[in-house]
């Protein structure tokens, strides 16, 4: 049933710090409103239960946006249509400019407020997953003053938030960091205007010669609280985006997320369609063109050296001499594809000894010095495949030198591993389980392990 | 019982180009005091929640759904309904393509898609399709199916652009 209008106050303090007088005041608390999006939708439904209800629509102080050099501050009373008008936001932070045009219709983008989104905290709220995979940061102000918490931590719970009943939000922030990053948002909904969204996902990614380096997807409508993907971003970070690492991506997705069957849509649904949007991301950071050219030239220069410079060049990628005089015998070489193929037909061919060679090439995993020649190169390459490993404690360190030593002695060699991206903790349950191997299967699983290891490398170097 | 709500009070706005003053509890709605105080019944009431369009008028320039904005949040600030529209020029294009085309039925939707369409025509002069459709996707209409409507409003703009 609707509500009474004359069951209700309103009052239109004429500045911020009026505003804020007035939400200390002792009593019932005055519930702010600003474009009235969600609120006046409850007023109509007789489901409002505030009764004293304080205007800051008209707030000049809250509806600014400020550039500086490392962020932007948007005003908490900045509309959907002020987002999407505004110049370094739709350059900068399309994702944000993008849900801003999700939200209902034009009229309902004129009035409603990213404050006022934040707030509301429905796990549907169209901008909130383009906040999270920025790393917003919220300035919440309240008569004793200002105070800057992360975005991350902001939503407690479903509809639960961390503000104080005296605070307002002044100003979302985001950092200006995330140029030359692409960037991909998508709702999926029953239609596109005015359809509370089933799923919606923002996400952007740096790759660097086809490889991820920094990665961040967060999601709405799929658990309480809008979510980033931390494990399914973990997969991706320092891989190259092959075919198994999407297929595993998507399958990670698909199981990190906690949705619910509701009025929209099934959880079994939720959950599907979330591993088909992150495929689609994916397939555009592999879709990415621009650095093609480059390599193809990097190529054309390897191709043109002696064959001695050429095959101690290449040996940076594998320690094997036998597979790089191969390689530099099958030149000229076209393009990348034609370099990895030619590189997969020569291992099919290597001997053991070859592949011992190359395996000696590597340090053990959590050291640096391999035990055999290793170019500066192949020594940089296995710092950076090897950093997440590094970043672990004492006490994991210890235990994968200790697990090092034991496949040593039950092997006669080092243990050899695909490191990007993965974390000391996996390694080691892969040690773990491969200690349990037979000669002969480890063996193949260690040039398996090689030659994903020679994939990246190869592909590294044309961007080198 | 305890008084928990609000006396009415004087509140002052240019409706149409005309300051007017209601008196008006803060929290009626706008939709409410031009229908009902000044007898503007050109903007309809349809869902009452922000979802249909109906209610549609400028607020300041913006168009807005006037069954969203209580009262207060009004004052001191130039509203136009479809009524202030009748003069016009842009306007009166856009209805005559609504006729012209069928893009009018049984007429409950109509004067906030020709709102809606202005505000697109003033933003935008030459709106390809899917700024059209975009442009209306705030706007419900249950008579017919839209096509009539989305063709009349691209005849307008093409019509606007011969004329200059």
């Amino acid at each position: 049933m609707r509500s009474d209008p004359a069951e209700f106050n309103l009052v239109a303090p004429s500045d911020l710090q009026s505003a804020l007088a007035l939400m200390t005041d002792e009593g019932e608390r005055w519930m702010p409103i600003a474009g009235g999006t969600d609120l006046m939708v409850q007023y109509a439904a007789g489901a409002l239960r505030a009764r004293r209800l304080m205007s800051i629509a008209g707030l000049a102080e809250l509806r600014r946006i400020n550039v500086a050099a490392d962020e932007i501050q948007i005003g908490a009373g900045s509309t959907y249509t002020d987002l999407r008008r505004h110049e370094t936001i739709a350059h900068e932070f399309p994702m944000l400019a993008q849900a801003a045009g999700w939200v209902g219709g034009i009229a309902n983008q004129n009035r409603g407020t990213i404050g006022g989104n934040i707030v509301n905290a429905s796990p549907a709220g169209d901008s909130l997953p383009s906040l999270l995979a920025y790393g917003a940061e919220l300035i919440l102000v309240s008569l004793n003053g200002e105070r800057r918490v992360p975005y991350t931590t902001f939503h407690t719970g479903y509809k639960k938030i961390q503000l104080a009943s005296n605070e307002l939000i002044r100003a979302v922030c985001l950092p200006r960091r995330f140029i030359g990053y692409v960037q991909h948002a998508r709702k999926v909904g029953t239609r596109n205007a005015q359809a509370v969204s089933k799923i919606a996902l923002a996400a952007l990614a740096q790759v660097d010669g086809g490889i991820v380096r920094d990665v961040r997807i967060a999601l709405g409508s799929v658990a309480p609280v809008p979510m980033r993907l931390a494990e399914t971003e973990r997969i991706l970070t320092g891989n190259l985006l092959d075919d198994s690492v999407v297929a595993l991506a998507a399958k990670t997705a698909a199981s990190e997320v906690k949705p619910i069957d509701d009025i929209r849509s099934t959880a079994r649904y939720r959950a599907a369609v979330v591993g088909n949007l992150v495929v689609e991301f994916l397939e555009r950071l592999r879709a990415e063109p621009a650095a093609t050219e480059a390599r193809n030239e990097a190529l054309a220069r390897w191709n043109a050296l002696s064959a001695d410079a050429a095959e101690g060049e290449i040996l940076a990628c594998c320690g094997s001499r036998a597979w790089a005089r191969a390689m530099a015998a099958r030149r000229p070489l076209a393009d990348e594809s034609a370099l990895v193929g030619a590189s997969d037909e020569i291992c099919a061919g290597l001997r053991d000894a070859d592949w011992l060679e190359a395996f000696r090439a590597h340090p053990r995993v959590g050291e640096k010095k391999a035990e055999g020649s290793a170019s500066q190169q192949s020594a940089a390459w296995s710092a950076q495949e090897q950093s997440s490993a590094a970043a672990a404690g004492a006490e994991s360190k210890a235990a994968l030198a200790e697990g090092n030593r034991e496949y040593e002695r039950r092997f006669g060699r080092i243990f050899i591993v695909c490191a990007a991206g993965k974390t000391s903790g996996e390694i080691l349950a892969i040690l773990q389980k491969r200690l349990q191997n037979d000669d002969r299967s480890e063996l193949r699983e260690a040039v398996e392990q090689q030659r994903q290891i020679m994939q990246l490398r190869l592909r590294k170097w044309l961007r080198a | 019982m305890t008084k928990r709500g609000a006396a009415k009070r004087d509140i002052s706005l240019t409706v149409n180009g005309e300051v007017k003053t209601v008196s008006a509890y803060p929290m009626e709605r706008l939709l409410d005091v031009l229908r009902e105080q000044l007898g503007l019944t050109g903007t309809k009431e349809g869902c009452g929640e922000g979802e249909c369009g109906a209610c549609s008028v400028f607020m300041d320039g913006a168009l807005v759904d006037s069954c969203l904005v209580p009262v207060l949040q009004a004052q001191g600030s130039s509203v136009v309904t479809i009524e202030g529209l009748a003069a016009d020029a842009r306007a009166r294009a856009v209805q005559d393509a609504f006729l012209e085309y069928g893009g009018a039925q049984c007429g409950i939707c109509t004067p906030g898609m020709i709102l809606a369409a202005v505000h697109l025509l003033n933003a935008k002069s030459a709106p390809t399709m899917d700024d059209i459709r975009e442009g209306l996707a705030g706007n419900l209409c249950r008579c017919t199916g839209y096509v009539q409507i989305l063709e009349a409003v691209a005849a307008a703009a093409a019509k606007r652009g011969a004329a200059r």
